[in-house]
């Protein structure tokens, strides 16, 4: 089961099996101790912000930077999945994918945020045109 | 003819897509697809869960949209096809 962990120097928030060696941050080896969800959350959330709609087309547009995919260069198409994620992070809690749907297993519904894994999916995998199911990312031609 | 379904999401781009051939396939042929939107009407959205075991197999195991669904024969068509391919499927139902 993944934890929460805190770097005991920046107090930078680790999430996962196993702490990071070293601190991403601060640098600094072995600095991670284990804490609660609930110390976790009054941690992350003091400093969180509202995600805009821009702030999120350049996180992804960042994420995807460096990667065998980019962001579909239909413009219509990207406002149009934009209005459902936002929607969907209003209505239901996270940026759900709009073309898919929950089914009410959290752990499971975790993959349909997005950014999901989408390069193991069937529309991507081994694909020349590969895309996620959604269309917001498309690979890059060569 | 079977009562057929048209699982659809508001902002999904393929729905939308796919919309004018459903427009089309109705006129010219007599069937009817009954339009059910899943992320704002939450019935719609337990219906479409409610058809996961017959559904997920076919659209990558998960619940996606469009997804074309016939509840008596539990036949599914998943996702943004072609005019012929989704005539097909409607005729055969």
């Amino acid at each position: 089961m993944k934890k929460f962990w805190r770097c005991f120097v920046c107090n930078d928030i680790h999430y996962g099996f196993k702490p990071p060696e070293v601190c991403p941050t601060c640098l600094v080896k072995n600095a991670y101790v284990e804490i609660s969800s609930a110390e976790a959350q009054k941690i992350s959330g003091w400093t969180q912000t509202i995600m805009t709609r821009e702030e999120f087309r350049q996180a992804i547009e960042k994420f995807a930077e460096k990667n065998e995919f980019r962001v579909c260069p239909d413009q219509a198409k990207v406002e149009m999945l934009f209005d459902g994620v936002f929607s969907n992070e209003q209505n239901h809690g996270l940026k759900y994918c709009p073309c898919r749907l929950l089914c009410k297993d959290f752990a499971e519904d975790l993959k349909l945020v997005c950014p999901c894994n989408f390069i193991i999916h069937e529309t991507y995998k081994g694909k020349e045109d590969g895309e996620c199911w959604c269309g917001l990312f498309v690979r890059r031609k060569k | 003819m079977s009562k057929l379904i048209m699982f659809h999401g508001r902002e999904c781009p393929h729905c939308k897509a796919m919309m004018p051939l459903v427009d089309k396939l109705e006129k010219e042929e007599k069937v009817a697809f009954e339009r059910l939107e899943i992320w704002h009407e939450e019935k719609n959205a337990d219906l479409m869960r409610s058809y996961r075991p017959d559904i997920a197999p076919k659209c990558g195991g998960q619940l996606r949209t469009p997804t074309f669904f016939n509840p008596e024969t539990k036949d599914v068509l998943c996702g943004e096809v072609p005019y012929d391919k989704l005539k097909d499927w409607a005729l055969k139902q």
